[in-house]
């Protein structure tokens, strides 16, 4: 076994500095994850077995509701794409890019970009494509593949990252994390600003309202939306929620079974392209929908892996892969799939071809952890044993290509003896009488390495007399099978109600949700943007809200000055309080509503606040850029104490979520954990968010 | 008097640990059941149904429904793995045949894991087991995560009188037997058994309690070439030490 494959295993349970990297992923992960889950407000079960409803009934339907996705989508303005392949999909991209002249293209995380191979081709058409996600951005710096779909530079440490950095962007040598993700910071900003188009994935797409959603921590997900003229997403065609409420549902799972996070830092609703009077956001948007196969597997045994949200949690669950990490996972000719894992090891035979990569199936021990950390319930170890047995065509020609030799031999003698018992003690004894020849003196076997039992293990000898044996002479058939012995042991209940109980859901909570503006909302909402690392400021205001409004006013002035800051962006004036920006302005502080990259602080106002999860609802329109809470290093948000829903599913109902081009829901400042899960603030969004709540006198 | 079992032993213990087979006839016994071993069987066929190899599987999966359609009461099987097969392998393996289907269910609904046989069908706690030393527990992954068998052999474990029971760190976590998959991916294998052990010797127990033959091998496999102390043994054995404790007497 001296495959590609085997070699990448070796070589990676030989490196030192992956298994650390590694361990400190599953550990890390598995504690986040639980902890977030027991934030859901209900039982996990119960809602994942919800959105696993939902999700196949999405797939069972994925042509009625695609169709109807892309009328809605087309109806926003925003121009759809049908890629059948790969091909198909990057020669879009490519005459996208062409049109516009673009030479700058910006990326967010998309992993279907990577399933099509489109940098690449993109590169060889003389374009330049930079990566902005820093997981991506290290990897892409270092010529390499990501190695996890949601943490892409997993399998390094600090000090490899350090190097890197010292070596191509020309910055000291330093392991510290902070000033690494600066760097990243600094250089990426003129990506952004100069990008010609940028490109990203889609999380969701709202078949009712043809939203397209998008969730990132750093803020590049916002930045490559939103400045170029030109976006481009990227869409696998099974990732639709029917309606808004189902991406409610989605939302509380992904980031909780991704990182174990409540919600991402940044969660992008994007609706239309810039509108007339919109002051900021991309003039034309593109959608381009994947089929790759993924039509094919609908209608195979391998469909389940549709309901797939993208999350990582069954790699970071997975024994397998915490051993030997995502670059291992190879087909027999050496090529990388972008899809690592257990739901790689059934997706990159469909995507790639099951004869080159229906092997990485066989590399599981089939012990379930991935299913149960899948917030979808995919049966995972279902699906892998389905491409064992030949993939999306069940074909047992195509599943024995991938059964080595040896082991497909040693299972039809296995079959042929134990498929007939005299067969089967006889072999039983060959067994016996072989071990004994190998080792007489011995109650273990010590068997070759090359037999794979005797790499790592002993093997202990069969019995001289099997089991069937010593039954058949009636030496063990014990006559204590008495009914007097019951009495000892009184029988406490019948297996059909345990077994029933165990499995029956816990009822489905059915509060009511309070109503905006309720106190303990407010407090909820301050207690989850603190834990975040943002800060909450009450101020008094005049009942009707519009009025007086001296504390912000005074607040705020008194912030800026501290910060010795003497222009901001910010909404127009009548997005606040009346006399909340002509204070400003007495006080001396310029104010502008265009984007500039050299101001340090933003001020926005919010159509509402999520008080779950801390989160501040921005829609974009006229007087309300998008980039006075994305560009200043600084966020300042005024928000209104009775506009504080309780969660998510509230918010995404409201009418301006569906009005506006563009909505997206921030909490806390950007983040990233791309280098060893090192939470560091402030990536390439705000380092810093400040919520000024208006309270009614 | 209660009904008799019908005991699937698993070509596993059948051939490398008849000892453990005879421990669960003991405990049923003990507890009242008499004990049938159709002696027709062989093997389930899961190690062909996990190699991608369905045909052979379906053979041996057919001679074995043949074997105990033919008996009557509950079919016991000390193997997590072996009845995870027979309650959602025989369904993947005949799907689409409705008479098949049938007769999988019926077999199906008839099949006990041991301890879950022992704990919810009979509704036994305590056997008057007694251990001595220090034991810990390994949830193997088809017992756990395919049956939900988890409460039981901890009820069980729980009421064995003398020793004391050890928390196994990461007990949840596969050992890295995997059936064939320690075979063909030796080296993963080995280094999640690695990861076992070193959790073993955390624990500080002596021996393992597992409820798969298949994972004991594996353990013992790893504990044995590295010339450690401890040993995985089947639940069955220790819930029996005493009853042999008590006839020797």
């Amino acid at each position: 076994m001296s495959d590609q494959f085997h070699k990448n295993i070796r070589s990676a349970l030989d490196n030192p500095s992956l298994q650390a990297a590694l361990d400190a992923n599953a550990i890390r992960r598995l504690n986040a994850n639980q902890q977030a889950f027991a934030s859901l407000g209900e039982d996990l079960q119960v809602v994942r077995q919800r959105a696993h409803e939902r999700r196949v009934r999405t797939i069972e339907n994925l042509d009625f509701f695609l169709e109807q996705f892309i009328t809605q989508v087309k109806d926003n303005g925003i121009i759809v794409h049908r890629a059948r392949d790969a091909q198909q999909a990057v020669q879009i991209v490519l005459e996208i890019a062409q049109d516009n002249q673009a030479k700058l293209i910006a990326k967010s995380k998309t992993m279907v970009s990577e399933e099509i191979g489109l940098n690449h081709i993109l590169e060889a058409a003389g374009l330049r494509v930079v990566e902005t996600d820093l997981g991506e951005y290290i990897v892409q710096l270092r010529g390499e593949r990501p190695s996890h779909i949601i943490t892409p530079a997993v399998h390094l440490r600090r000090a490899e990252v350090g190097q890197t950095f010292h070596e191509k962007l020309n910055i000291p040598y330093t392991q510290d994390v902070p000033t690494l993700t600066a760097a990243a910071r600094r250089v990426l900003r003129e990506t952004f600003l100069t990008a010609d188009i940028g490109i990203s994935g889609v999380n969701f797409g709202v078949v009712e309202s043809g939203t397209l959603c998008l969730v990132t921590n750093e803020g590049n997900g916002r930045m490559v939306t939103t400045l170029p003229e030109v976006h481009i997403a990227l869409m696998g065609i099974e990732r639709l929620v029917p309606t808004l409420d189902d991406l409610a549902l989605m939302l509380a799972l992904l980031p909780r079974a991704a990182t174990g996070q409540k919600i991402t830092v940044y969660t992008s609703l994007i609706n239309s392209p810039r509108r007339a009077n919109d002051p900021d956001g991309a003039n034309q948007r593109h959608l381009v929908l994947v089929d790759n196969g993924r039509n094919r597997m609908r209608e195979s045994p391998l469909a389940e892996a549709l309901l797939c949200i993208r999350c990582g949690a069954c790699l970071n669950a997975c024994p397998v892969f915490r051993e030997i990490g995502g670059h291992a996972y190879v087909s027999k000719a050496g090529e990388g799939s972008p899809y690592p894992g257990p739901i790689g090891s059934i997706v990159s035979p469909v995507f790639f071809g099951q004869s080159e990569f229906g092997q990485l199936a066989r590399a599981s021990s089939l012990c379930g952890a991935c299913k149960q950390a899948c917030p979808v319930d995919i049966d995972l170890p279902k699906l892998l044993l389905r491409v064992r047995a030949g993939g999306v065509e069940m074909d047992p020609s195509q599943a024995l290509k991938n059964v080595p030799g040896g082991v497909a031999w040693g299972l039809r003698l296995f079959t042929w003896l134990a498929t007939n018992p005299g067969r089967f003690a006889l072999a039983e004894k060959a067994g016996y009488i072989f071990s004994r020849i190998f080792a007489p003196f011995s109650r273990w076997l010590r068997l070759p390495s090359f037999t794979g039992w005797g790499y790592s293990k002993d093997m202990p000898s069969p019995a001289g007399r099997p089991f069937r044996e010593r039954w058949s002479t009636g030496e063990n058939r014990s006559s204590m099978a008495l009914s007097t012995f019951r009495k000892e042991f009184p029988i406490q209940g019948r297996s059909s109600e345990t077994i029933q109980e165990k499995s029956k859901p816990p009822e489905r909570s059915t509060q009511e949700p309070r109503p905006p503006g309720d106190k303990d909302l407010v407090k909820r909402f301050s207690k989850e943007l603190i834990t975040l690392g943002g800060t909450f400021t009450y101020c008094q205001i005049d009942e009707d809200g519009k009025g007086s409004s001296e504390d912000l006013v005074r607040y705020i002035r008194e912030f800026l000055q501290d910060r010795e800051v003497a222009e901001i962006q910010a909404w127009d004036w009548n997005q606040f309080p009346d006399d909340l920006l002509p204070g400003l302005q007495a006080a001396g502080i310029h104010v502008v509503n265009q984007p500039d990259s050299e101001i340090k602080i933003g001020l926005t106002g919010a159509l509402a606040g999520i008080a779950e999860t801390g989160s501040l609802v921005l829609p974009s329109g006229p007087g309300r850029p998008l980039t006075a809470s994305l560009l200043p290093e600084i966020h300042l948000a005024v928000l209104r104490a009775d506009t504080i829903y309780e969660n998510l599913a509230q918010v995404l109902n409201l009418p301006d979520i569906k009005e506006s081009a563009a909505v997206v829901l921030v909490s806390g400042p950007s983040r990233t954990g791309d280098i060893e899960m090192t939470h560091t603030i402030g990536v390439h969004g705000p380092v810093e968010v400040h919520v000024f709540c208006l309270i009614a006198e | 008097m209660a009904e008799t079992a019908q005991l699937l032993v698993t070509c596993i213990i059948d051939s490398l640990y008849p000892a453990t087979g005879e421990a669960v006839v003991q405990v049923l016994n003990k507890v009242g059941v008499p004990v049938a071993f159709p002696s027709n069987q062989t093997c389930c066929g899961q190690p062909a149904f996990n190699a991608g190899m369905r045909a052979q599987s379906r053979s041996m999966a057919e001679h074995t429904i043949r074997v105990f359609e033919n008996t009557e009461g509950s079919i016991v099987v000390p193997s997590g793995s072996c009845t995870a097969m027979i309650r959602y392998g025989y369904p993947e393996l005949f799907h689409g045949e409705p008479v098949w289907l049938q007769r999988v269910r019926t077999l199906s609904e008839r099949t006990f894991e041991f301890t879950e046989f022992l704990v919810d069908v009979l509704g036994v706690s305590d056997l008057g087991a007694h251990f001595p030393d220090s034991c810990t527990y390994h949830a193997s992954c088809h017992l756990l995560r395919d049956l939900g068998v988890s409460r039981q052999p901890h009820i069980l474990l729980e009421a064995v009188h003398g020793g004391q029971f050890a928390e196994l760190p990461h007990s949840e976590e596969c050992c890295g037997f995997g059936g064939l998959f320690s075979v063909e991916h030796p080296e993963i294998s080995g280094a999640m058994l690695e990861r076992k052990i070193a959790n073993i010797e955390a624990s500080r127990a002596n021996l393992v309690i597992s409820c798969d033959a298949g994972c004991i091998t594996n353990i013992n496999g790893g504990l044995h070439r590295l010339g450690k102390p401890q040993r995985a043994v089947h639940i069955a054995e220790l819930l029996a030490e005493s009853i042999r404790d008590k006839s020797d007497d």
